[in-house]
Parts: structure tokens; sequence; C-alpha cells
């Protein structure tokens, strides 16, 4: 059984974040990177499929971007995927979700992925779209928001969360993709003896124009803080115009007084 | 001139630093207060697991064989949230390096593993005595040859450890004649030998998770297997071996100092006084300077010290260099820090007047600073004589 997990290195979400000459992205520089979170709970429940079945499944992990990233790969080996495939571009933080997941559903076609794991969404981009435009393009079946999971005889039984904190259970026949989140499983630590044996595991390097064919459908115009609001309303007169005053705006600009 | 880290290094470093924000901070204040020994026990049993007590050991011995520097930045990261959990990480590591370092292979197979898989959770270094602390040379604690038995008699103080390490590298004079440090010899002593007795536990200053005691030897027969390295070579591997601990205590130095000025920085950049934050008054501005300028050079001190342990390279003067400039600058760093917070710095509402005590014991254990002090003129001086 062949398995994918897919995954992102982002920007530590403590760093301070400034917007880039263009103003379409952040600015890179000295920002310290980790993998995407979402991607983590991915790994290690791929991870955890790969111990159930042994021998038999084979775990590649797949990541895009600059050289960087082989530092979330080598975490990934560590963790015990079994190979891994870089493709490498320096500019995947200017591609659309459309243009990242045609990226990785040309490598994936003719490889017979029967299982493809990927976070829910990035923390950076936060697009949620990557994961399944990626089972759009291999027509593979596909559920997303995942916080259980479970293998049998072919046929995976994902636990969905809902909104209002409803679950909802489905049943996919491979080949399928699957989008983690948060609370599907505790993402292990990666074992330093492990971690000096992921340097034996191979890793592919691909160029990403080998693989690209597809213009993007959505350009980032602007990144941005967001505006400073401005300073609170101060009310003056006295005691009888004051509350006049608070409640006239209670009724116009809040529901409270409704 | 390279001055980054590896991507192994990187990760290792990561590791450490997830698992000490996940498990180690939220529980350090609680262990540094009501002793949790079993809580201690728990995270170096999940800490073994990971491979961190034979972080420069092979693999053959179920070390990590990932190198000084990555056991260097490992311990800052774990002293960075529990010092207590780093002193006992830093001493189980040595114990392994000195077992493989002058341990034959049936001594290396039989007790480096069980360190490093954490069945034992600890290892004990014996060296010092109360008569023999920055002299060890003049301990007094004998073993007498007796058939194919050597007997062990006398005291050891201030054991990290001891009441839950599963073997203690000990040293003990085997010729009474032979001139200073000519006489001694070092044995791998089980706990639960007979006659080895664990002593009464030190009330210290800070690193309180850290058990420190007592350790008697009352006739302690010992098979003359167990033996380390050569009849009467013993001073010279105990002289040896701390030069390499010496990294491990600076790195931990260093862990608790970035700790210190991480919090009283933050802590400066929200509190307001006189209508603004203390951190746009230039008196706090130059502490933020001179307390992370010493925590960098004492980082590159230590990185270059374990580079060249690394390496192959002579590094007994880097080692000290590192050691006495790390840990000073430490316990400068916690001084800083408690200032910054004033009278909440002295509270124990906030982590300063742990990370002060944790510190102070660094510039002291594992050679004073006046001995590095002494090791580091000796090494220049040798050069101009």
């Amino acid at each position: 059984m062949k398995l994918l997990v897919c995954i992102k290195q982002v920007p530590d979400l403590e760093s301070r974040f400034k917007p880039n000459t263009e103003g379409s992205w952040f600015n890179e520089a000295d920002l310290a990177w980790r993998m995407n979170e979402y991607d983590e709970y991915a790994v290690e429940q791929a991870v955890q499929l790969r111990e159930q079945l042994g021998d038999s499944a084979e775990l590649t992990v797949l990541s895009i971007g600059p050289d960087r990233v082989v530092e979330a790969i080598k975490k990934t080996l560590a963790m015990g995927a079994d190979n891994a495939v870089h493709i490498q571009d320096p500019a995947a933080a200017t591609k659309d979700p459309w243009q990242i997941a045609s990226i990785i559903a040309a490598y994936a076609k003719d490889k017979g992925f029967d299982l493809i794991f990927t976070g829910m969404q990035s923390q950076d981009r936060g697009s949620a779209q990557v994961g399944v435009t990626i089972a759009e393009l291999l027509g593979y079946s596909c559920a997303t928001t995942l916080v259980g999971f479970a293998f049998d005889n072919g046929t995976v039984t994902a636990k969905r969360e809902l909104e209002g904190g409803i679950k909802g259970v489905v049943k996919l026949k491979t080949p399928a993709l699957v989008t983690c989140q948060l609370g599907l499983n505790i993402p292990r630590y990666p074992t330093l003896p492990n971690i000096m044996k992921a340097k034996r595991k191979e890793i592919t390097a691909l160029a990403v124009a080998d693989l690209l064919t597809v213009e993007p459908l959505a350009r980032t115009a602007s990144f941005h803080s967001p505006a400073k609001k401005g300073g609170g309303i101060v009310l003056e007169g006295d005691v009888d115009n004051l509350v006049d005053q608070l409640i006239g705006i209670l009724k116009d600009k809040t529901a409270v007084l409704r | 001139m390279f001055l980054d880290l590896t991507e192994e290094q990187k990760l290792i470093q990561d590791t450490a630093r997830d698992f000490a924000k996940g498990e180690l901070e939220p529980v350090a204040a609680q262990l540094d207060q009501g002793c949790d020994r079993g809580l201690l026990l728990a995270n170096l049993k999940k800490l073994a697991g990971l491979g961190f007590m034979g972080l420069n050991v092979k693999e053959q011995y179920g070390g990590t064989e990932a190198g000084v520097v990555a056991f260097s930045v490992a311990i800052t990261e774990i002293a960075r949230a529990c010092a207590s959990t780093a002193v006992t990480l830093s001493v189980n590591n040595m114990v392994c390096e000195v077992i493989q370092a002058v341990g034959n292979e049936e001594q290396k197979m039989k007790y480096i593993p069980k360190i490093c898989s954490g069945e034992y959770p600890a290892a004990g270094f014996a060296l010092t005595e109360t008569g023999a602390g920055s002299d060890p040379s003049a301990m007094s604690t004998q073993a007498t040859k007796d058939g194919d038995f050597y007997v062990l008699n006398g005291s050891k103080i201030f054991i990290t450890s001891a009441p839950y390490a599963g073997v203690f590298v000990v040293w003990a004079v085997t010729d009474r004649e032979a001139p200073k440090g000519k006489g001694i010899s070092c044995f791998l002593v089980e706990a639960g030998t007979p006659g080895l007795i664990i002593g009464k536990e030190e009330h210290k200053m800070g690193q309180h998770a850290s058990s420190t005691n007592e350790l008697l030897f009352d006739n302690c027969r010992v098979p003359a297997s167990a033996m380390m390295g050569k009849l009467n070579d013993g001073f010279r591997i105990a002289v040896a071996e701390l030069t390499g601990g010496r990294i491990g205590i600076g790195s931990l130095a260093l862990g608790v100092g970035l700790a210190a000025m991480d919090f009283s920085t933050r802590y400066a950049t929200e509190r307001v006084q006189f209508g603004q934050k203390i951190s746009s008054f230039q008196a706090l501005q130059w502490m933020v300077a001179d307390g992370y300028t010493e925590l960098e050079a004492s980082r590159l001190l230590l990185m270059n010290a374990a580079w060249r342990k690394e390496n192959g390279r002579g590094f007994a003067k880097e080692a000290s260099m590192a050691k006495l400039y790390a840990t000073e600058s430490a316990n400068r760093a916690c001084y800083k820090a408690m200032q910054m917070l004033g009278g909440y710095g002295y509270t124990q509402d906030f982590p300063i007047e742990r990370y002060t005590r944790d510190a102070r014991i660094t510039s002291i254990y594992e050679g004073t600073s006046e001995i590095q002090r002494l090791i580091i003129s000796r090494e220049i001086l040798r050069n101009f004589s």
C-alpha cells in the first residue's frame, strides 16, 4: 500500500510579520520556520497507519519550497516516513492553491498512491484548498477536517468535525485523500536516533518547472496588518445628557437595546 | 567559516525545545517547590526514550551518536525550562561518555545501554569528598584488594541523582604510598551493592528536583572486574572526563540565563511606570543589551569548545573558558532579570527567583570558576615559558 503525506513549512506564528517590498506577501527574512501544525497531525496519522500495515506499506513525504523545507522533510523522515520528494521551488509562496495542488497532482498521478494525507489548511495562507483540489484532480474520494481515522480492509473510516461541535462519520474507498484537523492525534516527538537515521533516507529532488503546467487562478493583491482602530468615543456633558447619548449609541450601533 | 547548525542539530534542538516547552516548563515550578520525584523520573524516562541520555555515545551502545554540538544545544533547551532535569541529563551523558572512553567492551555493553534506554533512571559520578572538592586527588575513600574483589570504604558527597542512579562511577585510592593523584582507580558500582549506602539528601538553594546526596561505602565489595581503566590511572580519567562535563554545565547555565533574560525582557515591554513601558528607559535597554551580548558570547564559546571536542581537537582550555564565562554570565543575567522585574522578581509568583537559585551552583559544580581560571591560565602560561 502506498501512502503519501504532503507537508508545508510555515513561519513560526510567534514571528513578527512584515510585508515584503511588493506588499503582496510577508518578508521571509529572519523568520523561524516549522512544519505546518495541521500537517503534523497528517504525518502522525500516516506514520501510525504505516506502522499498522508494516513493511507492506511505503510512506512518502512531499514538500514544495526552497532548500529550507528539507529540515521539515527530515523531521517527517525522523517521525517515520520512508522516503521523501522535495519539489524545489524558491517561489512557492507566490503560487496560488490551484497551482500548488496541480504540482502535487502532476507528481502523484502515475504513482498509484492509495491514500494521501494533508493538513486541513496551512497556518500561514489558510486557504484549505490544496487537499481537496488534489483529490479532485486525481479523481480520489475525499474527506476533510478529520478528528478520527481508522483503516481496515481497504476502507477508511473518517470522523469529521462539523460546525457547532457535531461530529460526522464517513467511509471512503481507496484511493482517497483526507485532510487532518487539530484533535486527530498527538504528534510524536521525533527520537534523536531517528533524526540521525533520517540522514540515510532518500530525498528525491524534483524541479518545479517539470511539474507545473497551469497558470494561477488567484493572485494575492495585498498583504497588510489590519488598520489601527480609532480611539474610543469620549462623551461629554452632564449626567442626563450622557445617559441619553449612551442609549442612543447602544440603540444605533449595537444589538444591546433592540 | 560556517556558524550554522546542521539540519540534524537543528532538529535535535527543536525536539528539545518542543519537549521542554510542552512537558517541562509547565511543571518546573512544581518540581522546584514540591520535590515531586515521580514526575522528574517520568520526564527522565521520556527523555531517555527520545535519545537524550547518550547524545555523544555510539549507536552500538544505544546512544544517539549525534555529537557534542547537539549535546550542548539540547542541554541548553532543556535548561531553559528546568535546570534540575538538565543537570541530570548532563551527568547521565557524562557517565555514558566516561564508560565509553575507558570501559572495556563488557562494561560498555553492560551499562551504557541501560543508561541510554532509561532502564536506569540516572547514573552517578562519585568523585567529590568532604576533604576533596577542588582538589579531588586528596580523596580518602579506599579500595583494598581482597582476592578477586576490591573492598571500598569511605564516603562521597554532593552526588547528583544518587537515590535513583542505577550505577555509579566511583573513584577510590588503590595505592596509598603512591604520589598524589597516582594511586587512584576508577570503579563501576551498581546500585544495591551491599555496603553501598545512599546517605542524606542535601537541602540546596536551587535545582531542587535533582537529588544531591552523600554516598557511603561500608566494606562494599565489588568484583575486580568492576575496575574501569587501568589500575592507579583513575585520577587522569576523572580530569579528562570532567572537561567534557564542563561543556554540559556551561550549556545548562546558558539555558537558565536565556530563560531569565527572555522573561524579564518580555516583562519590560509590558510593564508601565511613569506613564511608559519600562523598556523605553535606557537603564533597562542597557541591561537587555549587556545580558544578551554576554549570553551570545557564552553560546559562541560553548559552540567552539563543543566543535573542537567533536572534531578531535584539544578542548580543555576552551571548555574551561566556556564554562567559566557561561556560568558567570548566566548569574549576571539572572541578577539583571530580577532587577528588571523589581519586587515581583523576588517573589515566587515569577520564575526569576528560581532561575537565580538554579544558576548560582553552575559557577561552583564541575569545577569552580576559580579552578577554570587556574586551568585556563596554566594552558596559556605554558606557551609563554
